[in-house]
Protein backbone atom coordinates (compact mmCIF):
# COMPACT_ATOMS: atom_id res chain seq x y z
CA UNK A 1 0.00 0.00 0.00
CA UNK A 2 1.44 3.41 -0.84
CA UNK A 3 -0.85 5.36 1.37
CA UNK A 4 1.35 5.18 4.92
CA UNK A 5 4.59 6.56 2.94
CA UNK A 6 2.05 8.98 1.15
CA UNK A 7 0.85 10.09 4.66
CA UNK A 8 4.85 9.73 5.57
CA UNK A 9 5.54 12.08 3.18
CA UNK A 10 4.43 14.72 5.27
CA UNK A 11 7.41 15.47 8.12
CA UNK A 12 5.72 18.17 9.87
CA UNK A 13 2.92 15.95 11.05
CA UNK A 14 4.09 12.41 11.52
CA UNK A 15 8.11 13.01 11.88
CA UNK A 16 9.36 9.81 13.74
CA UNK A 17 7.45 8.37 10.89
CA UNK A 18 9.93 9.58 8.39
CA UNK A 19 12.86 8.96 10.52
CA UNK A 20 12.45 5.75 10.52
CA UNK A 21 11.14 5.55 6.60
CA UNK A 22 14.55 7.49 5.82
CA UNK A 23 16.19 5.68 8.10
CA UNK A 24 15.18 2.14 10.30
CA UNK A 25 17.85 1.48 12.84
CA UNK A 26 20.03 -1.64 11.81
CA UNK A 27 19.73 -3.46 15.23
CA UNK A 28 15.79 -3.22 15.05
CA UNK A 29 14.16 -6.64 13.53
CA UNK A 30 12.04 -5.87 10.40
CA UNK A 31 8.86 -7.62 12.01
CA UNK A 32 7.77 -8.68 15.02
CA UNK A 33 3.95 -9.90 16.18
CA UNK A 34 3.21 -11.03 19.71
CA UNK A 35 0.63 -13.33 18.41
CA UNK A 36 -0.15 -14.46 22.12
CA UNK A 37 -0.89 -11.47 23.71
CA UNK A 38 -4.53 -12.13 24.71
CA UNK A 39 -7.28 -10.20 23.60
CA UNK A 40 -10.24 -8.48 25.85
CA UNK A 41 -13.16 -7.01 23.61
CA UNK A 42 -13.92 -2.97 25.16
CA UNK A 43 -17.29 -2.53 26.92
CA UNK A 44 -18.50 0.76 26.98
CA UNK A 45 -15.92 3.09 27.57
CA UNK A 46 -13.75 1.21 29.20
CA UNK A 47 -10.96 0.73 26.92
CA UNK A 48 -8.48 1.78 29.94
CA UNK A 49 -9.28 -1.74 31.94
CA UNK A 50 -9.30 -3.67 28.52
CA UNK A 51 -5.71 -2.63 27.18
CA UNK A 52 -4.46 -3.29 31.15
CA UNK A 53 -5.82 -6.75 31.39
CA UNK A 54 -4.03 -7.55 27.88
CA UNK A 55 -1.06 -6.51 29.05
CA UNK A 56 -1.20 -8.01 32.67
CA UNK A 57 -2.08 -11.20 30.99
CA UNK A 58 -0.04 -11.46 28.64
CA UNK A 59 2.79 -10.82 32.00
CA UNK A 60 1.23 -13.35 33.77
CA UNK A 61 -1.19 -11.66 36.16
CA UNK A 62 -4.74 -13.54 35.99
CA UNK A 63 -6.99 -10.26 35.76
CA UNK A 64 -10.44 -9.34 33.14
CA UNK A 65 -11.05 -6.10 32.71
CA UNK A 66 -13.68 -5.84 35.08
CA UNK A 67 -11.09 -6.29 37.96
CA UNK A 68 -9.73 -3.14 37.11
CA UNK A 69 -12.72 -1.03 36.65
CA UNK A 70 -12.72 -0.30 40.32
CA UNK A 71 -8.63 0.66 40.12
CA UNK A 72 -8.75 2.71 37.19
CA UNK A 73 -12.60 3.74 35.88
CA UNK A 74 -13.21 7.18 36.26
CA UNK A 75 -17.20 6.62 36.52
CA UNK A 76 -18.08 10.50 36.38
CA UNK A 77 -15.45 10.96 33.48
CA UNK A 78 -16.38 7.90 31.21
CA UNK A 79 -12.54 7.08 31.02
CA UNK A 80 -8.96 6.61 32.75
CA UNK A 81 -6.16 8.85 33.38
CA UNK A 82 -2.42 8.05 32.69
CA UNK A 83 -1.42 8.10 36.16
CA UNK A 84 -3.90 5.45 37.14
CA UNK A 85 -3.06 3.53 34.32
CA UNK A 86 0.59 3.33 35.49
CA UNK A 87 -0.28 2.32 39.54
CA UNK A 88 -2.88 0.09 39.01
CA UNK A 89 -0.15 -2.93 38.31
CA UNK A 90 1.95 -2.51 41.01
CA UNK A 91 -0.98 -3.74 43.00
CA UNK A 92 -0.41 -7.06 41.75
CA UNK A 93 3.46 -7.34 41.61
CA UNK A 94 4.39 -5.72 38.39
CA UNK A 95 6.28 -3.14 37.55
CA UNK A 96 4.89 -0.20 35.23
CA UNK A 97 7.64 1.81 33.12
CA UNK A 98 6.82 4.81 31.41
CA UNK A 99 8.71 4.77 27.80
CA UNK A 100 10.30 7.70 26.39
CA UNK A 101 9.00 9.54 23.70
CA UNK A 102 10.19 7.61 20.92
CA UNK A 103 8.59 5.77 18.05
CA UNK A 104 11.18 3.80 17.82
CA UNK A 105 11.35 2.64 21.90
CA UNK A 106 8.04 1.42 21.18
CA UNK A 107 8.91 -0.77 18.33
CA UNK A 108 11.60 -1.85 20.21
CA UNK A 109 9.71 -3.50 23.63
CA UNK A 110 7.44 -5.00 21.18
CA UNK A 111 10.79 -6.81 19.10
CA UNK A 112 11.67 -7.84 22.77
CA UNK A 113 8.64 -9.43 23.34
CA UNK A 114 6.47 -7.20 25.52
CA UNK A 115 3.01 -5.60 23.98
CA UNK A 116 2.72 -1.97 24.73
CA UNK A 117 -0.26 0.22 25.98
CA UNK A 118 -0.44 4.01 24.06
CA UNK A 119 -2.93 6.81 24.82
CA UNK A 120 -3.95 7.87 21.13
CA UNK A 121 -6.53 11.08 20.01
CA UNK A 122 -9.17 10.15 17.93
CA UNK A 123 -10.71 13.17 18.24
CA UNK A 124 -10.90 16.48 16.08
CA UNK A 125 -10.17 19.79 16.88
CA UNK A 126 -11.53 20.59 19.54
CA UNK A 127 -12.93 18.01 20.66
CA UNK A 128 -9.96 15.38 21.66
CA UNK A 129 -11.23 11.62 22.00
CA UNK A 130 -8.37 9.83 24.49
CA UNK A 131 -8.12 5.98 23.70
CA UNK A 132 -6.09 3.37 24.90
CA UNK A 133 -4.87 0.65 22.70
CA UNK A 134 -2.34 -1.98 22.96
CA UNK A 135 0.92 -2.41 20.18
CA UNK A 136 1.26 -5.80 20.04
CA UNK A 137 3.46 -6.21 16.50
CA UNK A 138 4.86 -4.28 13.47
CA UNK A 139 6.08 -4.88 10.09
CA UNK A 140 8.66 -2.64 8.33
CA UNK A 141 7.79 -3.67 4.82
CA UNK A 142 3.66 -2.67 4.69
CA UNK A 143 4.79 -0.23 7.39
CA UNK A 144 1.95 -0.94 9.54
CA UNK A 145 1.51 -1.69 13.46
CA UNK A 146 -0.98 -4.49 14.95
CA UNK A 147 -2.96 -3.25 17.68
CA UNK A 148 -5.51 -4.52 20.06
CA UNK A 149 -7.67 -1.93 20.04
CA UNK A 150 -11.33 -1.54 21.26
CA UNK A 151 -13.59 -4.00 19.44
CA UNK A 152 -11.23 -5.26 17.12
CA UNK A 153 -8.69 -8.21 18.04
CA UNK A 154 -6.05 -7.52 15.39
CA UNK A 155 -5.77 -3.88 13.85
CA UNK A 156 -3.94 -3.29 11.16
CA UNK A 157 -2.96 0.48 11.66
CA UNK A 158 -0.25 2.54 9.43
CA UNK A 159 3.05 4.08 11.22
CA UNK A 160 1.47 7.10 10.42
CA UNK A 161 -1.94 6.85 11.43
CA UNK A 162 -0.32 5.19 14.89
CA UNK A 163 2.06 8.54 15.24
CA UNK A 164 -0.42 10.68 14.37
CA UNK A 165 -3.05 9.96 16.88
CA UNK A 166 -0.23 8.70 19.13
CA UNK A 167 1.60 12.46 19.31
CA UNK A 168 -1.28 14.20 20.94
CA UNK A 169 -0.17 12.23 24.00
CA UNK A 170 2.93 13.71 23.73
CA UNK A 171 3.88 9.59 22.48
CA UNK A 172 2.65 8.60 25.89
CA UNK A 173 3.39 4.66 26.40
CA UNK A 174 3.98 1.91 28.74
CA UNK A 175 4.62 -1.68 29.60
CA UNK A 176 3.61 -3.58 32.45
CA UNK A 177 6.17 -6.15 33.35
CA UNK A 178 6.60 -9.18 35.83
CA UNK A 179 9.34 -7.74 38.24
CA UNK A 180 12.12 -9.70 36.68
CA UNK A 181 12.19 -8.57 33.31
CA UNK A 182 13.39 -5.12 32.40
CA UNK A 183 12.29 -3.51 29.68
CA UNK A 184 15.00 -2.92 27.11
CA UNK A 185 14.49 0.66 26.53
CA UNK A 186 14.43 1.46 30.89
CA UNK A 187 17.22 3.16 32.57
CA UNK A 188 18.91 2.44 35.81
CA UNK A 189 17.24 4.84 37.66
CA UNK A 190 14.38 5.28 35.78
CA UNK A 191 13.95 1.45 36.32
CA UNK A 192 14.77 1.38 40.08
CA UNK A 193 12.38 4.63 40.81
CA UNK A 194 9.66 2.47 38.88
CA UNK A 195 10.59 -0.15 41.30
CA UNK A 196 10.57 1.54 44.43
CA UNK A 197 7.28 2.78 43.48
CA UNK A 198 6.08 -1.26 43.12
CA UNK A 199 7.56 -2.06 46.45
CA UNK A 200 5.43 0.46 48.26
CA UNK A 201 1.87 -1.72 47.55
CA UNK A 202 3.57 -5.06 46.16
CA UNK A 203 4.73 -7.92 47.91
CA UNK A 204 8.27 -8.07 49.23
CA UNK A 205 9.30 -11.24 47.07
CA UNK A 206 8.28 -8.88 43.82
CA UNK A 207 10.52 -6.00 44.93
CA UNK A 208 13.38 -8.71 45.66
CA UNK A 209 12.97 -10.22 42.09
CA UNK A 210 13.04 -6.82 40.44
CA UNK A 211 16.18 -5.47 42.28
CA UNK A 212 17.75 -8.22 41.69
CA UNK A 213 16.69 -7.91 37.89
CA UNK A 214 18.27 -4.61 37.90
CA UNK A 215 22.08 -5.92 39.46
CA UNK A 216 21.53 -8.52 36.43
CA UNK A 217 21.04 -5.74 34.20
CA UNK A 218 23.69 -3.24 35.91
CA UNK A 219 25.66 -4.81 37.67
CA UNK A 220 27.22 -1.97 39.70
CA UNK A 221 24.03 -0.64 40.72
CA UNK A 222 24.19 1.27 43.55
CA UNK A 223 20.44 1.95 44.56
CA UNK A 224 19.96 -1.69 43.54
CA UNK A 225 21.87 -3.28 46.06
CA UNK A 226 20.75 -0.91 48.99
CA UNK A 227 16.75 -2.09 47.69
CA UNK A 228 17.90 -5.42 47.98
CA UNK A 229 19.90 -4.63 51.09
CA UNK A 230 17.04 -2.97 52.87
CA UNK A 231 14.86 -5.86 51.97
CA UNK A 232 17.05 -8.21 53.75
CA UNK A 233 17.34 -6.29 56.69
CA UNK A 234 13.84 -5.54 57.59
CA UNK A 235 13.15 -9.31 56.77
CA UNK A 236 15.51 -9.66 59.48
CA UNK A 237 18.55 -11.27 57.47
CA UNK A 238 21.30 -9.32 58.83
CA UNK A 239 23.93 -11.38 57.11
CA UNK A 240 22.66 -10.96 53.78
CA UNK A 241 22.23 -7.92 54.13
CA UNK A 242 25.68 -6.81 55.04
CA UNK A 243 27.07 -9.17 52.58
CA UNK A 244 24.97 -7.26 49.82
CA UNK A 245 25.87 -3.58 50.86
CA UNK A 246 29.72 -4.59 52.03
CA UNK A 247 29.81 -5.37 48.28
CA UNK A 248 28.43 -2.54 46.91
CA UNK A 249 31.06 -0.29 48.77
CA UNK A 250 34.04 -1.98 47.54
CA UNK A 251 32.37 -0.23 43.93
CA UNK A 252 30.55 2.74 45.90
CA UNK A 253 33.43 3.40 48.60
CA UNK A 254 31.81 7.11 49.12
CA UNK A 255 28.02 6.48 49.40
CA UNK A 256 27.00 7.71 52.52
CA UNK A 257 23.52 5.77 52.49
CA UNK A 258 25.52 2.43 51.71
CA UNK A 259 27.45 3.41 54.55
CA UNK A 260 24.97 4.22 56.87
CA UNK A 261 22.84 1.05 56.57
CA UNK A 262 25.59 -0.93 56.79
CA UNK A 263 26.82 0.50 60.26
CA UNK A 264 23.08 0.12 61.70
CA UNK A 265 22.99 -3.63 59.89
CA UNK A 266 26.27 -4.50 61.81
CA UNK A 267 25.17 -2.37 65.02
CA UNK A 268 21.97 -5.04 65.08
CA UNK A 269 24.61 -7.55 65.23
CA UNK A 270 25.91 -5.66 68.07
CA UNK A 271 29.12 -5.28 66.67
CA UNK A 272 29.13 -1.67 67.84
CA UNK A 273 32.75 -0.68 67.93
CA UNK A 274 32.85 -1.72 64.07
CA UNK A 275 29.63 -0.10 63.64
CA UNK A 276 30.79 2.94 65.10
CA UNK A 277 33.90 3.06 62.61
CA UNK A 278 31.39 2.77 59.63
CA UNK A 279 29.09 5.92 61.14
CA UNK A 280 32.07 8.14 61.06
CA UNK A 281 32.69 7.37 57.50
CA UNK A 282 29.43 7.94 56.74
CA UNK A 283 29.26 11.39 58.85
CA UNK A 284 32.90 12.66 57.27
CA UNK A 285 31.50 12.66 54.05
CA UNK A 286 28.53 15.21 54.77
CA UNK A 287 25.59 15.26 52.03
CA UNK A 288 21.59 15.44 51.96
CA UNK A 289 21.41 12.39 54.08
CA UNK A 290 23.60 14.16 57.21
CA UNK A 291 20.72 14.56 59.34
CA UNK A 292 20.19 10.39 59.26
CA UNK A 293 23.73 9.41 59.62
CA UNK A 294 23.83 11.63 62.78
CA UNK A 295 20.62 10.38 64.41
CA UNK A 296 22.26 6.51 63.46
CA UNK A 297 25.30 7.51 65.46
CA UNK A 298 23.33 9.21 67.85
CA UNK A 299 21.53 5.43 68.31
CA UNK A 300 24.67 3.49 67.83
CA UNK A 301 26.41 5.50 70.50
CA UNK A 302 23.67 4.90 72.79
CA UNK A 303 23.44 1.11 72.72
CA UNK A 304 27.73 1.37 73.43
CA UNK A 305 27.27 3.35 76.38
CA UNK A 306 24.28 1.20 77.54
CA UNK A 307 24.76 -1.91 79.60
CA UNK A 308 25.36 -5.01 78.07
CA UNK B 1 -26.02 18.41 46.87
CA UNK B 2 -24.07 17.77 49.40
CA UNK B 3 -23.48 19.90 52.59
CA UNK B 4 -20.35 21.98 53.34
CA UNK B 5 -20.53 19.32 56.86
CA UNK B 6 -20.56 16.54 54.95
CA UNK B 7 -17.67 17.66 52.87
CA UNK B 8 -15.57 18.48 55.42
CA UNK B 9 -16.74 15.02 57.84
CA UNK B 10 -15.02 13.24 54.66
CA UNK B 11 -11.88 15.19 54.18
CA UNK B 12 -11.44 14.36 57.86
CA UNK B 13 -11.87 11.01 57.62
CA UNK B 14 -10.16 10.31 54.25
CA UNK B 15 -6.95 12.12 55.82
CA UNK B 16 -7.77 10.23 59.65
CA UNK B 17 -6.81 7.04 57.01
CA UNK B 18 -3.63 8.42 55.67
CA UNK B 19 -2.18 9.69 58.72
CA UNK B 20 -3.05 5.71 59.79
CA UNK B 21 -1.20 4.21 57.05
CA UNK B 22 1.66 6.66 57.67
CA UNK B 23 4.94 4.20 58.07
CA UNK B 24 7.28 5.05 60.52
CA UNK B 25 10.89 5.53 59.31
CA UNK B 26 12.80 2.16 60.29
CA UNK B 27 15.35 3.40 63.33
CA UNK B 28 19.10 3.81 61.43
CA UNK B 29 18.34 2.35 58.26
CA UNK B 30 17.66 5.16 55.05
CA UNK B 31 14.86 3.36 52.81
CA UNK B 32 15.65 2.78 49.35
CA UNK B 33 12.72 5.20 47.96
CA UNK B 34 14.31 8.26 49.80
CA UNK B 35 18.26 7.19 48.40
CA UNK B 36 16.87 7.07 44.82
CA UNK B 37 15.48 10.87 45.37
CA UNK B 38 16.37 13.57 48.13
CA UNK B 39 12.91 14.17 48.57
CA UNK B 40 12.41 16.53 52.07
CA UNK B 41 10.25 15.97 54.91
CA UNK B 42 8.70 19.03 54.08
CA UNK B 43 7.92 17.50 50.19
CA UNK B 44 6.94 14.08 51.93
CA UNK B 45 4.35 15.90 54.39
CA UNK B 46 3.06 17.93 50.93
CA UNK B 47 2.46 14.52 49.43
CA UNK B 48 0.14 13.16 51.78
CA UNK B 49 -1.59 16.41 52.13
CA UNK B 50 -1.96 16.32 48.35
CA UNK B 51 -3.26 12.21 48.81
CA UNK B 52 -6.31 13.24 50.86
CA UNK B 53 -6.82 15.61 48.49
CA UNK B 54 -6.63 13.31 45.58
CA UNK B 55 -9.02 10.43 47.17
CA UNK B 56 -11.59 13.29 47.76
CA UNK B 57 -11.46 14.21 43.77
CA UNK B 58 -11.70 10.17 43.02
CA UNK B 59 -14.82 10.06 45.34
CA UNK B 60 -16.42 13.25 43.61
CA UNK B 61 -15.56 11.65 40.13
CA UNK B 62 -17.55 8.50 41.49
CA UNK B 63 -15.48 5.97 42.68
CA UNK B 64 -16.47 4.68 46.54
CA UNK B 65 -14.08 5.20 49.45
CA UNK B 66 -12.23 1.71 49.31
CA UNK B 67 -11.19 2.00 46.31
CA UNK B 68 -9.87 5.51 46.36
CA UNK B 69 -8.17 5.01 49.20
CA UNK B 70 -6.79 1.90 47.38
CA UNK B 71 -6.09 3.67 44.33
CA UNK B 72 -3.98 6.58 45.66
CA UNK B 73 -2.08 4.55 47.33
CA UNK B 74 -0.48 2.92 44.28
CA UNK B 75 0.50 5.77 43.48
CA UNK B 76 4.20 7.69 44.16
CA UNK B 77 4.47 11.31 45.93
CA UNK B 78 4.51 12.83 42.35
CA UNK B 79 2.25 11.19 40.91
CA UNK B 80 -0.32 12.18 42.96
CA UNK B 81 1.36 15.56 42.73
CA UNK B 82 0.37 15.34 38.81
CA UNK B 83 -3.01 14.89 39.86
CA UNK B 84 -4.08 17.15 42.43
CA UNK B 85 -6.74 19.69 41.50
CA UNK B 86 -6.80 18.07 37.88
CA UNK B 87 -8.59 15.31 37.91
CA UNK B 88 -11.32 16.76 36.07
CA UNK B 89 -9.20 17.83 33.01
CA UNK B 90 -6.88 15.64 32.41
CA UNK B 91 -6.83 13.12 29.61
CA UNK B 92 -9.05 10.51 30.15
CA UNK B 93 -9.06 7.38 27.67
CA UNK B 94 -12.26 6.42 26.90
CA UNK B 95 -13.48 5.54 23.50
CA UNK B 96 -13.34 3.25 20.97
CA UNK B 97 -11.70 4.27 17.81
CA UNK B 98 -15.44 4.22 16.02
CA UNK B 99 -17.39 6.50 18.79
CA UNK B 100 -14.15 8.72 18.31
CA UNK B 101 -14.81 9.43 14.88
CA UNK B 102 -18.50 9.43 15.46
CA UNK B 103 -17.55 12.76 18.26
CA UNK B 104 -15.47 13.80 16.05
CA UNK B 105 -17.86 14.06 12.97
CA UNK B 106 -20.49 15.47 15.28
CA UNK B 107 -18.07 18.06 16.38
CA UNK B 108 -17.18 19.39 13.01
CA UNK B 109 -20.73 19.80 11.93
CA UNK B 110 -21.41 21.95 15.08
CA UNK B 111 -18.23 24.13 14.59
CA UNK B 112 -19.29 24.37 10.94
CA UNK B 113 -22.95 25.24 11.65
CA UNK B 114 -22.22 28.40 14.32
CA UNK B 115 -19.60 29.59 12.29
CA UNK B 116 -21.64 29.81 8.19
Amino acid sequence: MALPWLLAGCAIWVPQTERLRSDWPSDLGPRAELDAVPYFPQKDYQCGPASLATAMNFSGVSVVPDDLVAAVYLPNRGGSLQVEMMAAPRRYGLVTWQLGPRFEDLLREVQAGTPVIAMQDYGLWPVPYWHYAVVVGYDRDSGKAVLRSGEKRRLEMPFAVLEYTWKESAYWAMVAVPPDRVPVTATEAGWLQAVVAMERVADKQAARSAYRAALRRWPDSLNGAIGLANIDYREGRLQAAEELLRNTLKQHPKSVVALNNLAQTVADQRRFDEALTLIDQALALGGPFSSAVEQTRAQIRGKLAAPQ
Amino acid sequence: MKSVAFRMLCRVLIVSLFAMSFQPAMAGVIATDQAITTTTERAALIGTLSRSDVASQLLAQGVDTDAAKLRVASMTDQEVAALAGKIDSLPAGASSSSTGWAVAIVAVLVIWYFWK
